[in-house]
């Protein structure tokens, strides 16, 4: 029974980890791990934090329990990963999945392949075009904004690759992609170079901490809401720093 | 033209959440529901601009948009809402303004005593607040539909009834 237990243990905190690490907010792994628990027909308890799990999962009887810690990796937003969990969970419920299937669909979900290198590097350059547009710039500070959100995020790439931590790959990112839009600005392309220069550095906002930091903070998980604002704001005060290097390279 | 003009800012949203989708790697399936969804909320953002509103409700209101189609459009591709709403509302972050508050901070940590700082301090206080409330405002809209329409708290909601 015990050993039964803490295979379970394994599995969740497994999902649950895979959860945390690809962007949930807290309500959401508590509510994913609890019905894949419940269809399998014991009781949980969830410590969340935010870069360790621990589980006690407890027979229905309540008897034996199994209690398990796990470290969590650090953050990558994955969005495939966080529905495939979710859309597992239901039918984990829907079709009385066992261990060993749940196991394969997670190993399954691990190894899903990210979109294609160049096809992320150019949507996200449009997205920085679409930006300096959105605040009302030409199609030449467009341009300016892509080549530098091209450039950033290679750099962002290459730095995550070589495990670099993870603010200063941001800072590296940003302080490329605002040396490529100063270019632009201390030679006076484009009627409003400034837009170019402001925007080129978007495609690095902290938009699924912060986001997330709000959802846990007036979800009640208040001490997670604030670990993951803070995290946010430091990755915001990177982007700044990149610009701030960019504008004494250029003395703008 | 006007019509015009809000159609074709509606279209550069769609294509920066578009962006943001594909840098967050979300499922095939959801990417043309994200774009549309993009674009919508900025449409109603910038419509609510036209109509003189000021930027914090605007984008309180282009938030709410799409949080609210969110949840409908996640029971039918069968995807957490945020997967839709997060890269969606991305367009919406006030980019300038964070950076023009910046520029003033530096501007007055720099050069404190000199002629005209009082007029930089009060822009800097206002682009600020703006960059804060605004972004307050894209996470309420966002996140508030989410947990509102979560099938746990909607029960709860029958129980108190």
């Amino acid at each position: 029974m015990k050993k039964e237990l803490a295979k379970i243990a394994d599995v969740l905190l497994e999902a649950g980890a895979m959860l945390m690490e690809s962007g949930a907010n807290t309500g959401r792994i508590r509510v994913t791990v609890n019905r894949i628990v419940h269809s399998l027909g014991y009781q949980v308890e969830l410590l969340i934090t935010h870069r360790a799990l621990m589980v006690s999962v407890i027979d229905d009887k309540g008897k034996f329990y199994s209690s398990k810690l796990k470290r969590t990796q650090p953050h990558g937003v994955n969005f495939k990963v966080l529905s495939g969990i979710s859309r597992m969970s239901w039918r984990v419920q829907d079709e009385d999945w066992d261990l060993d299937q749940i196991k394969q669909e997670l190993a399954r979900l691990k190894s899903l392949p990210h979109y294609p290198r160049w096809q992320v590097l150019l949507l996200v350059s449009l997205s920085g075009a679409a930006f300096c547009r959105l605040f009302g710039g030409g199609w030449v500070e467009m341009l300016v904004a892509f080549i530098a959100t091209f450039a950033g995020l290679f750099v962002r790439q290459e730095a995550i690759k070589k495990n670099f931590n993870s603010y200063i790959s941001v800072f590296l990112a940003s302080t490329v992609a605002s040396l490529f839009s100063g270019l632009a600005v201390k030679l006076g392309i484009g009627a409003h170079p400034e837009l170019a220069f402001a925007t080129s550095v978007l495609f690095l906002v902290p938009g699924v901490p912060l986001i997330n930091s709000f959802t846990d903070l007036i979800d009640g998980n208040i001490s997670i809401g604030i670990v993951r604002g803070t995290n946010g704001l430091l990755v915001a005060f990177s982007i700044a720093l990149g610009l701030l290097a960019a504008m004494v390279v250029f003395k703008i | 033209m006007e019509i015009f003009d809000l159609l074709e800012k509606g279209l550069w949203a769609g294509f920066a959440a578009l962006g943001f989708a594909i840098l967050f790697n979300v499922p095939p399936r959801t990417l043309f529901a994200i774009w549309y969804l993009g674009a919508l909320g900025g449409i109603a953002k910038f419509l609510m601009l036209d109509l003189n509103l000021n930027i914090i409700l605007s984008s309180l209101i282009g938030a709410s948009v799409i949080g609210v189609l969110s949840v409908p459009l996640a029971h039918k591709i069968h995807s957490p809402p945020l997967i839709f709403s997060i890269p969606a509302v991305i367009p919406m972050v006030p980019g300038v303004l964070a950076y023009r508050m910046m520029l003033g901070l530096m501007k007055i940590s720099t050069h404190a005593g000199d002629a005209g700082m009082d007029g930089v301090l009060v822009d800097t206080i206002q682009n600020g607040m703006k960059t804060i409330f605004i972004l307050l405002s894209l996470a309420v809209g966002v996140a508030v539909p989410m947990l509102v329409t979560r099938k746990e708290s909607a029960k709860r909601i029958r129980l108190m009834l």
